[in-house]
């Protein structure tokens, strides 16, 4: 009997030496997944390994010997740099947590010691779950599997398994051949529509502009109503002077205009005008310019270049081009020009119309000036007829002078948050009167508007819309008070629907800070800053939830309703 | 004398086998939703679990039909078919594509019940002869 039972020990222990030898295998196979680096490493470029130690991985350890911000695993990071964070962004970097122990790195911060440390502990993290992995004999289990390097060998096969279409050759318009598809179409009249490439007599309204790198490229169709405006370089040489197509102004206007799609109708473009630019950059306007210049040499330089081109086309509400002009800048190249820049525009004006830009559709638009103007008694709001000149702070410049500053000034533009400055050298001998006028203009400029437009479409007539600007001083009780900054706030609200709200200008206050002008004694001078902004507020309300009325009951006995006793 | 013990043992290794068998039948398909389980390494898990069913029904008839007879022909051969079983069971603790916690537990009880039973077969074997 003892025997059988030393033998069901024995027994008992040799089963049981699988389950403790199960235990190392049971480290997360991960680690091995690191030289699966694929055999075929013939000079092609390979992934780098995967990192699978986890005290070693950190994700937010973005810039490269610099310490990251709040990054408490990025090992470029100092002590002093850790008494500067604030949180770890990266609490804890564990293995996959499926395995039943996996290691773990925690960072943390101690802010009650000071300075504050960082703490980092590796630990083992159990899953507690009973399902959680003990072990796997399926290597690839646990991470991704590295991608096929693509070589000689197995491109065309993993072109064929991976491969499909991005981009189309050409689109479709431009395939001219079209009639066969559309039969239906044929006696429908044809218009020109948003965005529809601009048809000439052989191919398209070229507007040429850089594709990839700055060099022009010719294949870039004009869009109907499509303003645009392009600057590419174009290779020259005083030797080809008559041989380059693109420089010549005939290359331009040579091809006709179709006036709607697909028609006969033919629109040539004229000559509105030319400008010549000499080699130092002065442009002349040329007097009775529809003569066609093309390039030739003179005196070792090739001139009639075209520099830049400007189309204007003009339209019907019906979809229809009606005219084309174009406006040239010719210039010259000497022997040692390689290349030249040119600008091309074109630009699209309804007929019977003048345009007028506005800032916004109803509401303003980011980016673009506010509008303002005065409003004189009897007539509609004037604006000035350059609309960045309409409302303006003062322009910094490189010198910081106030009095050099020349009357630079920069439009406000909606939505943009503008601090501008200067500094201002007073002497003993400065007056305050004077220097009080001198600053206000410099602050104000020299037209400050008295009403802003609410919407970015207001029209001048309806003068309800604009919003009058409020003047705001403070100043204190003294001798003399000079002007020292200008605070332009915009309120502004979200004004319509919830899916598209537009900007609407509420009130617009000019604040002006004054200061004491301490007198001198004779000799001295101090320098005070000079400040202007402009800040825009939100201030709309959020939107209130509008619900219906509660249902109620109208419940009505019918009045015989408890007939035997009524 | 048949074994008591034995009986019992051999009794409740059936229960507790269908339980095996419906455990580890439903990890697997857990396994393959869950996990990354190409068809390949599913198949021998699964094909093995069907053969350690067979073998199982097999050994528990008879060993309990050799006890209750007390032959020692049927023991013998039960005890045979055991250790293949035992081998299985191994395989299922060590070698298989997943192993959860939860396998460990179910194999190990299975093992320690094998040897439990093994050591009682043998027994009982001397005790025929």
């Amino acid at each position: 009997m003892a025997a059988a039972l030393k033998l069901v020990a024995l027994l008992l222990l040799l089963l049981l030496l699988p389950l403790r030898a199960a235990e190392p295998s049971a480290e997360p196979t991960a680690s091995a997944a690191g030289p699966e680096a694929p055999p075929e490493t013939r000079a092609a470029a390979q992934a780098p390994p995967p990192v699978t130690d986890v005290a070693k991985l950190c994700v937010c350890d973005l810039l490269v010997a610099q310490c990251d911000v709040n990054c408490c695993c990025d090992p470029d990071c100092s002590a002093a740099d850790f008494s500067l964070f604030t949180t770890c962004s990266v609490p804890i970097v564990t293995g996959d947590s499926r395995l039943c122990s996996q290691k773990a790195a925690i960072y943390s911060l101690d802010v009650e010691a000071n300075p504050p440390e960082r703490i980092f502990k590796l630990i083992d993290q159990v899953n507690p779950s009973v399902f959680c992995i003990h072990a796997t004999n399926y290597k690839q289990a646990l991470s991704f599997s590295p991608a096929e390097m693509p070589t000689s060998e197995n491109f065309d096969q993993l072109l064929k398994r991976f491969g499909s279409a991005t981009f189309s050759a050409e689109p479709d318009s431009w395939n001219m051949n079209t009639d066969a598809q559309n039969p239906s179409d044929a006696n429908d009249t044809y218009r020109y529509e948003y965005g529809v490439p601009i048809q000439t007599v052989d191919a398209f309204l070229r507007l040429p502009s850089p594709v990839v790198s700055s060099w022009c490229s010719d294949a870039n169709p004009a869009g109907f109503l499509v303003n645009q405006a392009t600057k590419c370089t174009r290779s020259v040489s005083v030797e080809e002077c008559g041989n380059i197509q693109a420089v010549s102004m005939l290359f331009y206007i040579n091809s006709s205009i179709l006036a709607v799609p697909r028609s006969s109708q033919m629109v040539n473009i004229q000559v509105q005008s030319i400008v010549v630019q000499s080699l130092n950059g002065m442009r002349t306007l040329l007097n009775g310019s529809d003569v066609v210049r093309l390039p030739m040499i003179l005196d070792e330089l090739c001139i009639n270049i075209v520099l830049g081109v400007s189309y204007h086309i003009t339209y019907t509400d019906a979809g229809e081009i009606i005219e084309a002009a174009a406006a040239f800048v010719l210039g010259a190249i000497n022997k040692e020009a390689l290349s030249i820049q040119q600008s091309f525009e074109i630009s699209f004006t309804q007929v019977n119309t003048t345009p007028v830009p506005l800032s916004g559709n109803p509401g303003y638009v980011v980016g673009l000036p506010l509008r303002a103007g005065f409003w004189p008694q009897g007539s509609g709001i004037i604006q000035n007829t350059n609309r960045y000149s309409q409302l303006t702070i003062l322009q910094s410049t490189s010198n910081q002078d106030c009095l050099a500053a020349q009357g630079a000034r920069t439009p406000v533009l909606f939505g943009y948050n503008m601090v501008s400055g200067c500094k201002l050298r007073i002497t003993a001998a400065m007056k305050c009167q004077p220097l009080t006028q001198i600053l206000l203009d410099l602050l104000k400029g020299q037209s400050f508007p008295e009403y802003v437009a609410s919407f970015g479409n207001s029209q001048a007539q309806d003068v309800l819309d604009w919003v009058p600007i409020t003047h705001l001083r403070t100043s204190e009780q003294s001798s003399c008070q000079i002007p020292v900054a200008l605070e332009i706030e915009v309120k502004w609200t979200k004004y319509g629907s919830l899916v598209n709200p537009q900007a609407k200008i509420v009130n617009v206050t000019a604040t002006i800070t004054t200061t004491t002008l301490k007198q001198l004694p004779s000799g001295r001078e101090r320098t005070i800053p000079i400040t202007s902004s402009v800040v825009f507020t939100d201030i709309s309300s959020p939107a209130e939830p509008g619900y219906k009325a509660w249902p109620t009951i109208n419940v009505k006995l019918p009045f015989d309703f408890f007939f035997p006793f009524v | 004398l048949s074994s008591v013990p034995l009986q019992i043992l051999l009794y409740v290794n059936g229960i507790y086998y269908s339980f095996y068998f419906l455990a580890t039948l439903a990890m697997i398909i857990y396994k393959s939703q869950v996990f990354s389980y190409p068809d390949d390494f599913l198949a021998p898990d699964l094909a093995l679990l069907f053969v350690m069913a067979i073998l199982e029904v097999l050994r528990l008839y008879l060993g309990s039909k050799g006890n209750l007879t007390e032959e020692e022909a049927p023991l013998g051969l039960s005890l045979v078919i055991t250790v293949g079983s035992v081998i299985l069971s191994v395989y299922f603790l060590v070698w298989q594509t997943y192993v959860l916690k939860a396998d460990v537990i179910l194999n190990a009880v299975l093992l320690v019940t094998y040897g439990l039973e093994s050591a009682l077969k043998v027994v009982a074997v001397a005790a025929f002869v």
